[in-house]
């Protein structure tokens, strides 16, 4: 007896943790939300291009676009473009758009819309290079950075000290020798240039990246950026003051120089990017993700059933839950209900007609029927042929309510049709057997108790949340199971039977 | 904190609950298999009158609807009679005939009723009315149980029967069920019968419980029920403590029953008795039943005798309180 005990606790323990366990994979490593209500974000980034087309030219765009992988997953991409050609195509780290069109007439506007979301799973850090050649310089340049280079080597410790003081250095407009190499252009990307030949010729690899802000309401211009792979990841640098690090929500949306867009064949180009922010619902959110990161088979794949199909196991999935409640409230608390699974039975048929109508219909029904199976008795009829009697009576019970109900104008006549009967004629025998064997005043006590704990069993049933987190996560219902298991070895006194025999605990 | 205390002070008194009873009595020390053994009623009372335990004789069965039209062939020459539906529970679908008046059968109650209506009767018990999963049932025509009258100041009508619990064998707890006005004649405690505990040493009464309360009166005629001295209380005991090799059921219920002439018989066996035996006797079963583990565990295998004189030195209240 103990070793089987123990063997089932274990079993049950297994069980739970097994359970548990895919809960947490899908939860943590999937990143699928607990609650439904849980939102995630959701970005919107539009860029709209506008120039006038030349007469008589034909028109030829290329822009870069974000790239697909990342630590953001694209949900939509979009190009809004009439009577131009799109083809997208990857050069280098980048994809690049190109937008065609043979005689554009007057003013054009061409849009790209990117919608994104931040990626459950961690990205995958994509290795840059530790080592590059210094690029060839004419005489006075090399002079200028050799120079250059000595004080700000004395200056800093490592490979990320070192790009920062360069930027500071080449931001430092009184230095002879970086004016020199600036040559009079101050603006950043030249003054990026300048800094990226610096760390050239002291062997230290580094790239020009352009980001886009991912803030609500943001009309922006794609900003210039540096960056240098140490080994283990990329640090970011802004060439403009030298900080260090890339702002949060941001997006890297092309590596190298040159402008976001190119234009052949048109004039006066404006390229504006707007960003703004959205939630969505998260469960919504992973399943559109789903199919885009090629999560495997089983970590949604209820959602992949036809709808119907899914409501009726949202339904489903809910009764071990209903089994498990009337299993405690039997087994601990000692409630007396008509069998398990009659209150089961009863709370989905509350789902039919909402709580207050279906215990005043359960009530009603199995009264007329009680009385109606009280005097079917008397004519000493057989089982079937009296069950049979008593179902159609039922029917009629129903009919006649709904009928009633509807011409009243209630609103919950018509669903009342569906209370399955079959359940309601059940409880009625069963009712009636109990009546007999163990008098009105018992049976009253276990009608009452099947209520309560239908009614229990509809409200816990009942909770979206709940629904939700079964649907999602199935692997709970191994935790129920392991719950059962535990219980079947449950030898503790029920909460009744302390009133039971309070006669035994009252001092003598 | 109520809560706690009431379930520490039961504990402590070795109260089995309902769950405990379930798993470590009744699914452990009782196979499945053997239950039909004591659920037909049929097949109990043959096994009964087969190992020459004293039960009420078997009159007859009517298994056919041609049975019931030989019916009066069947009980001629008793005068008294019970009809019993042989899978029926709680007494239902019983009819008891005292005896004849005018050709007809005189029930208990004083009703009269033609061949007719008793045939009517056994036709609804063996289409199964009263068998709970409404199967095809038979029923039993036994002897009718003359009650001794040494009960009659401390019952109400009906016929008072001793439970005896016989566990592995060893008879830990007695009960004398007394019937009351509530009960209607009925022996059942839920029905509002009055169950007296039963000193095992000697088979005096002690208090009583009646609604899950501990009465020491008879509430109908306000008789004492403790200090009452079961006749042949040796017989009950090894009556009943047989029925273990009998059926091999390791927690068993024997109802027992005192006939004026023929004098302890047994009734009925249950494989799952019930637990307000302990508020009568204001005892636990588990303690009583891990003295017999205990016992067992150093002498197996005792005969009988042996266990009933165990468990009239070691089992008794005096000895537990």
């Amino acid at each position: 007896m103990v070793t089987v005990r123990l063997h089932a606790r274990l079993l049950a323990l297994l069980i739970v943790v097994m359970g548990g366990a895919s809960v947490v994979w899908q939860a943590v490593v999937w990143g699928i939300p607990l609650t439904e209500t849980e939102t995630d974000p959701v970005w919107i980034v539009d860029a709209r291009m506008e120039f006038t087309a030349r007469e008589d030219f034909p028109v030829k765009m290329t822009m870069f676009l974000p790239p697909v992988e990342g630590g953001f997953v694209t949900l939509n991409e979009s190009f809004v473009s009439h009577n131009y050609g799109v083809n997208v195509y990857d050069e280098g780290p980048n994809r690049r758009a190109m937008w065609s069109a043979r005689r554009p007439q007057g003013h054009q506007s061409l849009y790209y819309r990117l919608v994104l979301t931040r990626s459950f799973s961690e990205p995958p850090v994509f290795s840059g290079p530790q080592y590059r050649k210094p690029m060839p310089l004419d005489g006075a340049e090399q002079l200028a950075v050799d120079a250059l280079i000595k004080p700000i080597r004395e200056r800093s410790a490592d490979v990320e000290t070192f790009i920062s003081e360069t930027i500071r250095t080449v931001n430092n407009s009184s230095n002879g020798n970086v004016r020199m190499l600036l040559a009079g252009d101050n603006s950043v990307e030249n003054r990026a240039r300048v800094a990226d030949l610096i760390l050239a010729a002291a062997h230290i690899p580094s790239e020009q990246v352009h980001l886009v802000r991912l803030q609500h309401g943001l009309s922006q211009e794609p900003q210039l950026w540096l960056r240098s792979f140490n080994g283990e990841q990329w640090l970011y640098f802004n060439p403009d003051n030298a900080q260090q690090g890339m702002p949060e929500d941001s997006l890297v949306w092309w590596v190298g120089p040159g402008p976001m867009v190119e234009l052949e064949g048109g004039r006066n180009l404006r390229a504006t990017i707007t960003t703004s922010q959205h939630e969505m619902s998260a469960i919504q959110l992973a399943q559109t993700v789903r199919p885009l990161t090629g999560q495997s088979l089983w970590s949604l794949s209820l959602y992949d059933l036809p709808l119907d199909v899914q409501h009726q196991f949202r339904l489903m999935i809910m009764i071990p839950l209903g089994v498990l409640l009337i299993l405690m409230l039997r087994n601990l608390i000692g409630l007396e209900t008509l069998g398990t699974f009659t209150p089961v039975l009863v709370a989905l048929a509350f789902r039919e007609t909402e709580l207050v109508w279906g215990v005043l219909l359960f009530v009603l029904i199995t009264g007329l029927g009680l009385t109606l199976r009280a005097y079917l008795e008397h004519l000493r009829l057989q089982l079937l042929p009296r069950l049979s009697v008593v179902l159609t009576f039922v029917v009629m019970c129903m009919l006649t309510l709904s009928v009633l109900t509807h011409k009243m104008g209630l609103a919950s006549g018509l669903s009342l049709s569906l209370f399955p009967m079959v359940i309601l004629t059940m409880v009625i025998e069963r009712m009636s057997i109990v009546w007999e064997e163990r008098g009105g005043t018992h049976s009253m006590k276990v009608a009452a108790g099947t209520l309560v704990a239908a009614a229990a069993c509809h409200q816990v049933m009942s909770l979206p949340a709940l629904h939700y987190l079964f649907f999602t996560f199935p692997g709970l219902l191994l935790v129920l199971i392991g719950a059962m298991l535990w219980m079947g070895h449950y030898r503790g006194y029920r909460l009744m039977e302390l009133l039971r025999f309070r006669a035994m605990t009252e001092p003598r | 904190m109520l809560v706690t205390h009431a379930w520490n002070t039961l504990r402590r008194r070795g109260v089995l609950g309902i769950n405990a009873r379930n798993a470590d009595m009744v699914l452990a020390h009782n196979p499945r298999r053997l239950y039909p053994l004591v659920d037909d009623k049929l097949t109990t009372k043959r096994l009964l009158l087969d190992a020459g335990i004293r039960a009420p004789a078997l009159i007859g069965t009517i298994a056919t609807e041609h049975d019931i039209a030989n019916l009066a062939d069947t009980v001629n020459g008793h005068d008294g009679f019970v009809i019993k539906p042989a899978q029926g529970a709680g007494g239902d679908g019983v009819l008891v005939v005292q005896d004849r008046f005018e050709g007809r059968y005189r029930t208990t109650s004083g009703r009269l009723l033609s061949d007719d209506d008793v045939g009517f009767h056994l036709s609804g018990i063996l289409s199964g009315i009263y068998s709970l999963g409404g199967h095809h049932d038979q029923a039993l025509i036994e002897y009718r149980v003359q009650p001794d009258p040494v009960f009659s100041a401390i019952s109400f009508e009906g016929v008072p029967d001793l439970r005896i619990i016989i566990y592995r064998g060893y008879p830990v707890m007695a009960m004398l069920r007394l019937p009351s006005r509530q009960s209607q004649g009925k022996a059942n405690l839920h029905q509002g019968a009055i169950g007296v505990g039963v000193d095992m040493a000697e088979g005096i009464t002690v208090g009583g419980t009646w609604h899950n309360m501990r009465i020491f009166r008879h509430p109908d005629t306000a008789n004492p029920v403790a200090g009452v001295q079961i006749p042949r209380w040796g017989e009950f005991l090894y009556l009943a403590t047989r029925c273990y090799e009998l059926t091999g059921l390791g927690y068993l219920g024997v109802d027992l029953v005192l006939d004026r002439q023929q004098g302890p018989m047994v009734l009925e066996l249950n494989a799952r008795p019930g637990l307000s035996i302990q508020i009568a006797n204001n005892d636990g079963l588990t303690t009583r039943c891990a003295r017999v583990d205990a016992h067992i565990s150093q002498r197996a295998g005792e005969a009988p005798r042996q266990r009933i004189a165990f468990a009239r030195e070691a089992l008794c209240n005096s000895v537990t309180e």
